[in-house]
């Protein structure tokens, strides 16, 4: 850690008369995992949207590596998505589902094998030639992390990928990510309006509202030295009612 | 961006088209208007007569076929009788031929050398006001029966199970559950099937007699004394109440969101119902088959009643007067019209189901209008618009028709099926390094195959038999089968008529029958593990 991997320079985006985004500047280093946390609507998915390539903006700069980024197509700015609701390919098996991609870009030979591994490793060896309505929330968002990591991004967005899954399988896939993460050196942004998920995983924070970046700190630091009153309320008192009804759960449960 | 250019420029083309095959054909028509004395016309007495004669047998019929179709529809979706796929099937057969021939129908049974009234020496004359009601229920049956049990199938049983704990009788929960839910869609229907019948000429010609209708006048107007204002000026009054339908649909459409998981009935023992059911289903289904029957002994005796000898005279007669080359006509049609048809409501229905945008919008909309026109105004109109152009009296022009009259509902379900696959999926593919047209190609395709095929029957089976826009637009080199019923009935050669009305059911039952196989197959190999990929 350390290294700037990707810097975000006053990026403003309009719907009509609508400012998503507001003069949004920001840092995110190399190996880091940096959660955005926002109510729905605040512009979090725009702000994702944009770094991907799949939107632009009306002012601004991405620079990744000290290159500026912002006008070249997604597929050429090293960054992987898993998308809300996981966006699988239905008609393909598990196994094709992940190769897909490689194939498509050449050497299906090579790209059987990295698939084959990349399955291995988030555990779906044995539902290779499943389709994904035959498998559980937790094991399609596997395949999607698969699908993912095939192309080797060196960036990866996760836009809200638990919002559908059980408190179980959410608490395992936790783990697994931030292990993923670690193995593959990843930066990793991640989407949410978990805050529990987010102070769980992250390495910082970065609390958005209204278009406007609130406060970007470390999960110490917002509970510690909170912005100002929103971060107090939709972020801190959030936290402190869920820890309430933890510690009043062990009590009851002496 | 460089991929929302030629997004836009892609519906921009598509605008062009319909602007070109729909609005200024029907704009022609209106001009055409400019000439006639329109006043003098619609205040004259035959219009009035026929107005009013269309008005009161539309309405009747209307009334009769959805009565009819509700109660088929409860009966089978409420009853534990067996055959319930083949009674449905039974049902719909009348779709399959046109409109033209459920007329004949009733002529070869109960005109005056009629089948029946013949075996049981009935008086009294089926042409008139009854005749078209009769044939007009017959032809509009089957969508009403379709629209219902649809909605049916679909409704949620737990209110009803929610009443029976409360201890709610039987009527109050008719009338507080089962009328409130059926209010919206029995509209929907009545509207829908006064429109189809409003328009329909076929019937009419056939046993109308002194009895005419609009659509009759209309047809008599422009095909037989040539006058194309007057016929412009019936024409627009006939699109009125398909516009009103279209408005009030397009309203509606966007409201009309069915609770998904809908608890399915469980159908409780009630031998009464059933056996109501197995009655009233086996009278419907004789209804159906009698015409069809009638019109194989027709075909297959000698000359009936007189000389009831097998014989292959009527079927060679109708080949020597050119019923091969029309067979050919038609199945040229009605294959080209459907693979253009399929390629080209995928393309409108990609553009507008998964790429947003106000283009997008203007386009979804202007699909839908074709919903709007009756086919004998739409070939009109192409009449007085592309007379003297390269495809006027070419196939070209029969498919074009084709292709605009019956593209809304094929759009539909493909629109409906895109719409539904995750939003996000070329967008997946732009991260991936893989081109949208791939991701059409090996991920949106794949899926919408059902749908597609679908779509196709529903193109082949309606060109094959229809009449209204065709009517006006075909030459002796490139007449459909289908209109070949029309002039053989004027030659008085029922016999030849009923052979053709069998071959078009016969190719299409072969298409429906070929779509059901391919589905079947289909819905069985989507749950089970693609073994080949591995």
């Amino acid at each position: 850690m350390g290294k700037n991997k990707l810097t975000v320079e006053k990026l403003s985006k309009q719907f009509g008369t609508n400012e998503v985004l507001q003069n949004i500047s920001f840092t995110v280093e190399e190996g880091e995992f940096l959660s955005i946390l926002g109510p729905s609507g605040c512009g979090k998915t725009t702000l994702l949207r944009i770094l991907l390539g799949l939107e632009t903006a009306e002012s601004g700069r991405i620079i990744k590596d000290g290159i500026d980024i912002a006008g070249l197509p997604p597929a050429q700015r090293g960054m992987g998505m898993v998308f809300q609701n996981y966006a699988l390919f239905e008609n393909m098996t598990v196994l094709g589902n992940v190769e897909y991609a490689l194939k498509k870009r050449g050497g299906s030979k090579k790209a059987r094998s990295t698939a084959l591994e990349l399955i291995e490793r988030v555990g779906l060896s044995g539902h290779l030639s499943k389709k994904p309505r035959q498998l559980s929330g937790g094991q399609q968002q596997r395949v999607a992390l698969a699908r993912t990591l095939a192309v080797n991004p060196d960036i990866i967005l996760l836009d809200e990928p638990m919002s559908a899954l059980d408190v179980e399988t959410r608490l395992a896939l936790r783990s697994e990510i931030l292990d993923l993460q670690k193995e593959f050196g990843s930066t990793i942004i991640y989407i949410t309006h978990d805050q529990e998920e987010a102070f769980a995983m992250s390495d910082r924070i970065m609390v958005m509202h209204e278009g406007v970046i609130q406060q970007i700190d470390s999960p110490h630091k917002l509970m510690d030295q909170p912005a100002n009153d929103y971060i107090r309320a939709f972020v801190i008192h959030n936290i402190q009612v869920k820890i309430d009804s933890l510690i009043r759960y062990s009590r009851e449960a002496k | 961006m460089k991929t929302s250019g030629k997004l836009t420029a892609v519906k921009g083309l598509l605008l062009i088209f319909f602007a070109v095959s729909v609005l200024l054909p029907l704009l022609r028509m209106l001009a055409r208007m400019t000439t006639v004395d329109i006043r003098g016309l619609l205040v004259s007495g035959p219009f009035l007569a026929a107005l009013k004669n269309s008005l009161v047998v539309t309405a009747v019929s209307t009334l009769i076929a959805v009565f009819l179709a509700t109660l088929l529809s409860w009966l089978l979706e409420r009853s534990r009788i067996r055959f319930k796929g083949l009674f449905a099937l039974l049902f719909t057969l009348p779709m399959l031929i046109p409109s033209i021939s459920h007329g004949m129908g009733l002529v070869v049974l109960f005109g005056a050398n009629g089948l029946v009234t013949g075996w049981f020496g009935l008086k009294g004359s089926i042409y008139g006001f009854w005749g078209i009601v009769a044939g007009s229920v017959m032809y509009s049956f089957p969508v009403a029966f379709l629209m219902l049990s649809d909605i049916l199938r679909y409704e949620d049983s737990s209110p009803y199970e929610a009443a029976d704990v409360m201890g709610i009788s039987r009527r109050h929960q008719f009338a507080s559950i089962t009328a409130p839910f059926l209010r919206r869609p029995m509209l929907s229907t009545l509207f829908a099937v006064f429109t189809l019948i409003i328009i329909d000429y076929g019937v009419p010609l056939m046993v109308g007699g002194q009895y005419k209708t609009l659509p009759v006048m209309m047809y008599q107007d422009v095909i037989g004394l040539l006058d194309f204002g007057k016929g412009s000026v019936i024409g627009l009054v006939l699109l009125t109440p398909a516009l009103v339908a279209f408005i009030l649909d397009v309203l509606n459409r966007d409201k009309l969101t069915l609770s998904f998981v809908a608890r399915p009935f469980r159908v409780r023992k009630n031998r009464l119902r059933d056996g109501l059911a197995y009655v009233t289903s086996g009278l419907v289904s004789l209804a159906v088959l009698l015409p069809i029957a009638a019109f194989l002994l027709l075909t297959l005796v000698k000359k009936y009643p007189s000389d009831m000898r097998l014989s292959m005279d009527n079927i060679s007669r109708a080949f020597n007067m050119g019923a091969g080359a029309n067979l050919g006509h038609s199945l040229v049609i009605a294959l080209v019209t459907s693979l253009t048809g399929v390629a080209l409501s995928f393309l409108v229905a990609y553009m507008t189901a998964r790429t947003p945008g106000k283009l997008s919008k203007i386009l979804h909309l202007v699909s839908l209008i074709s919903l709007a026109i009756p086919g004998i105004v739409l070939g009109l109109s192409y009449v007085l618009f592309f007379k003297g152009s390269l495809i006027y009296g070419s196939l070209a022009i029969l498919i074009l028709v084709n292709l605009v009259h019956f593209f809304a509902s094929p759009y539909l379900m493909i629109y409906n099926t895109l719409a539904k696959l995750n939003e996000h999926l070329e967008a997946v593919g732009q991260t991936l390094g893989v081109s949208r047209i791939s991701i059409i190609r090996d991920v949106i395709l794949p899926q919408a195959g059902g749908t597609l095929a679908e779509m196709f029957t529903y193109f082949f089976v309606n060109s094959m038999m229809t009449i209204s826009a065709v009517a006006f637009l075909a030459t002796a080199g490139t007449r459909p089968l289908s209109l070949m019923i029309t002039s053989f009935e004027a030659q008085m050669l029922l016999e030849c008529a009923a052979f053709i009305a069998l071959l078009i059911l016969t190719v299409n039952l072969l298409v429906k029958g070929l779509f059901t196989y391919y589905r079947s197959r289909k819905e069985r190999s989507a749950y089970e593990p693609d073994q080949a990929a591995v």
